[in-house]
């Protein structure tokens, strides 16, 4: 534009058009750029380097293993950047629900970090890949001849051919772990060694354990202000009453309803209505209640393995003072069985990154056996290499846990596996309210909530959405339906061949 | 139709002499000369548009569109967010938990914090600065940590249940903050507690402008101190009313940080305000919805405008009445 041009324009303004002009002018300019992030009016992706991306520079990572900080600052990015002059690695460590916050604002305003993992993205990571969120790696790495190669599965960690991920951890495991305040044990005279078998002999226990400790200190801690925490443990609960899961692989139908679920329920509420559950559990979220088991509040603490990796960096002290680990009980006194889908991938490239090839390669050495061997040290989620378990530097109690789960759980069916299409069902189904979570919640501190009925309705509102959503897929040419989650080759107490 | 009245030259007033000089010098040279104010107010325009601006056009734009969390953009879809919400069992219910805290907290807040100013606004209260001082302090303390401390105070082994079982008030503890029952009244309890301070200082702002002399006047005419409070404090406080309640309310409607680390909206969406709704929906959902939970932030800024609004005219009348 032409100073002639400004001027003429000029020549009729009023404060207030040049008040607007200006703004438009100055704040367009400025804030575009960053407010057409916000929007996402730009493709994120575009723009990236081709190929594997900058061959130097800063390769960022987002997790939220905080346990596990040390280890990857020595044991993984230090080794890694020294192999790489000039690449250093910017790692940010945030809770879950930050984590989800974080990644889905990066996410439209193209800033995504290099590699991260998905906490807080409840999504089916199959839901993330068809969304754009992610990149293949084997064209930067050799997966398929890593030490993960065999355990690679189409849906999972594979789709439309090319690899996207790696199973880091192993997912024998299951987050009802009964963990144990030996001291509290030892003093009521609780054998921490013997697993008491079925739910009458673990009742049994908490009661010995009530006189342990006096008034302040109670049986079991669970953390009742987490409805997720509360979902995973009634399915656990309801596996060890004969439940295959959430959805029956014989029939492919919702259990949420099935005698198992009802019996799970009941028994954990008798716990409450026994005075065997710390009085405060409802107020606690699953750290509060980790915290308050190690203040010796409570002598029991149902969660996963990653609990005294936990412990060994918020309340190292409630280790040296003791800590043991039960079998889970099961109805019936027998063996448990429960059910885990097989690992999933933990880290992922994203589609933004602007360093794939150095990402791909950081990620592709958390599956490395010595890296596996120091993972294991840092007792979180056992490494997906269990075996290095046996002569890692570990905590006897997580070594034996490691043991039990490999007696305990068996890998589940997978319908994505078997039919990809599956994935695009589960990312097509909105969520129901209230989740199981929340009615396990309702049935702890409401002493009216009619959970029978509300256990019915979820899985019927389960079923009739995943009914519309496999119609919706349908309608777009996908082959899918009710009977891909049902499993006529599944045999139970097994691990399911996928 | 008459011809327009046209004043006689000589009559119609001489234009301002700054005025006219300001139509005569040509724009460019006037930015010239005062350019410094704009850009003075250049940082405000910014931040007002990026900050305030923006986000309110752009929720509302949100508001049409199905946009799950995990997606780039969203597609538009009329008004069928809204359709959804107003079949929603749990946005009613979060609703109608924000419009019962607003109902009950704001009356607790406003005429607990009016009889504790003038408790402390009376010259026979011994240590009145150190009483104002102690119930300001909650309200410098964030919020969210207030929400935390609050957790273990309330919950069934901390010291509120354990007075109220040795005064013999409760057979057995209640959790107040994780019972279904219960949660709201907790919130809504530690809400007016955390805040009554800088209500109280509000009216001790409006007290210290009621004339002594009104008082005495009232006093020598035998006026007990209830007469006195009735009579010639209260109407004088009356303009003062609307305004801290408006203030209130609009702080009543966000309690986000405090709600949310206490209660979290639970036990099972008991204690869930509008803002756990919205949060929950945009962030924290299996499967987010930005554009659903744009919908709900855009039918609660209603209902606040609707609010404001209510207050506005009812400032109006009063300052009527008061001058008819």
């Amino acid at each position: 534009m032409s100073r002639s041009t400004t001027a003429s324009a000029a020549g009729t303004i009023s404060r207030r058009r040049l008040i607007g002009a200006a703004f438009a002018t100055a704040g367009g300019t400025v804030a575009a750029p960053w407010l057409t992030g916000c929007t996402g009016s730009q493709e994120p992706g575009q723009g990236v380097a081709s190929g594997g991306g900058e061959t130097t520079g800063a390769v960022t990572w987002w997790d939220q293993f905080r346990p596990l900080t040390t280890l990857f600052e020595e044991e993984l990015f230090a080794p890694f950047t020294a192999a790489h002059p000039g690449v250093t690695v910017e790692r940010r460590e945030m809770d879950g629900p930050s984590m989800g916050q974080a990644l889905q604002l990066g996410r439209r305003s193209n800033q995504l970090p290099d590699v991260h993992s998905l906490a807080g993205l409840d999504g089916s990571p199959a839901s993330l890949v068809g969304a754009g969120w992610f990149q293949p790696i084997d064209e930067f790495v050799d997966v398929e001849g890593s030490p993960v190669g065999e355990l690679l599965l189409d849906g999972i960690h594979r789709f439309d051919g090319r690899v996207y991920t790696v199973p880091v951890f192993s997912s024998r495991w299951h987050d009802a772990i009964p963990w144990l305040n030996t001291e509290l044990c030892e003093r009521a005279d609780v054998d921490p060694e013997t697993s008491p078998g079925s739910w009458d002999a673990f009742r049994a226990a908490l009661q010995q354990l009530r006189g342990a400790g006096g008034d302040d200190v109670h049986p079991m801690v669970i953390g009742a202000k987490d409805p997720s925490y509360l979902a995973s443990l009634l399915n656990r609960l309801a596996q060890t009453a004969g439940a295959a899961g959430a959805v029956d692989p014989r029939t492919g139908e919702y259990a949420y309803a099935s005698e198992p679920y009802l019996q799970a329920m009941e028994w954990l509420l008798s716990l409450q209505t026994d005075g065997l559950l710390h009085p405060s559990s409802a107020s606690m979220d699953t750290r509060d209640a980790r915290a308050r088991w190690a203040a010796g509040e409570a002598a029991v603490y149902p969660w996963g393995p990653w609990f005294i990796g936990g412990l060994k960096v918020q309340e190292p002290e409630a280790v040296e003072r003791g800590v043991g680990v039960w079998h889970i009980p099961t109805v019936d006194g027998s063996d448990p069985v429960l059910y885990s889908e097989p690992p999933g991938g933990t880290f992922w490239v994203s589609s933004q990154a602007q360093r794939a090839q150095l990402g791909a390669e950081l990620m592709l050495r958390l599956v490395d056996p010595e890296f596996q061997r120091s993972l294991a040290s840092a007792m979180d989620q056992p490494p997906v290499l269990t075996e290095v378990v046996a002569d890692a530097e570990v905590h006897p109690t997580y070594r034996t846990n490691v043991e039990y789960m490999a007696a305990d759980v068996r890998m589940a069916p997978v319908p994505q596996v078997r039919n990809p299409a599956v994935s695009a069902v589960l990312a097509e189904m909105g969520e129901v309210t209230p989740g199981l979570g929340q009615i396990v919640q309702a049935a702890l501190t409401d002493g009216s909530s009619d959970w029978r009925s509300a256990l019915t309705t979820f899985a019927e509102q389960m079923t009739a959405e995943r009914e519309r959503a496999i119609e919706s897929v349908a309608g777009d040419g996908a082959e899918v339906g009710v009977e891909d989650w049902r499993f006529e080759d599944w045999t139970p107490g097994e691990d399911h061949q996928q | 139709m008459s011809a327009p009245t046209r004043l006689p030259e000589a009559a119609a007033p001489p234009p301002a002499p700054a005025a006219s000089r300001r139509r005569r010098e040509p724009p460019l040279r006037w930015l010239r000369r005062n350019w410094w104010v704009y850009l003075f107010l250049l940082p405000t325009f910014l931040g007002y548009g990026a900050y305030t601006v923006y986000p309110l056009a752009a929720s509302w734009w949100y508001a049409f569109l199905d946009w799950p969390g995990f997606a780039v953009r969203g597609e538009f879809v009329g008004l069928d967010n809204f359709t959804e919400l107003l079949a929603d069992d749990l946005f009613w219910n979060a609703f109608g938990n924000s419009l019962l805290f607003l109902v009950v907290a704001v009356p607790l807040r406003v005429g607990g914090a009016l009889l504790l100013a003038l408790l402390l606004n009376s010259r026979l209260t011994p240590l009145r600065g150190l009483f104002r001082t102690l119930i300001f302090l909650p309200v410098v303390t964030t919020g969210a940590v207030i929400g935390v401390v609050f957790t273990l105070i309330l919950d069934a082994g901390g010291p509120v249940n354990a007075a109220l079982v040795r005064l013999a008030l409760l057979d057995s503890p209640v959790n107040f903050a994780a019972n279904a029952d219960t949660s709201l009244g907790a919130v809504i309890g530690v809400w007016v507690w955390k805040w009554l301070g800088i209500t109280m200082i509000y009216w001790l702002a409006a007290l210290q402008t009621i004339p002594p002399e009104l008082g005495e006047a009232a006093r020598v005419d035998r006026a007990g101190p209830w007469q006195e409070f009735r009579h010639v404090t209260l109407p004088l406080l009356v303009p003062f009313l609307v305004i801290i309640t408006l203030i209130d309310m609009v702080g009543a409607l966000n309690v986000f940080d405090l709600a949310n680390t206490l209660t979290g909206g639970g036990p099972a969406y008991s204690s869930e305000v509008i803002e756990i709704f919205i949060y929950r929906t945009a962030f924290e959902a299996t499967v987010p919805q930005l554009g659903y939970a744009s919908a709900a932030a855009v039918l609660f800024g209603l209902l606040t405008i609707g609010l404001a609004l209510g207050q506005a005219l009812g400032v109006r009348a009063i300052r009527r009445r008061s001058l008819t």
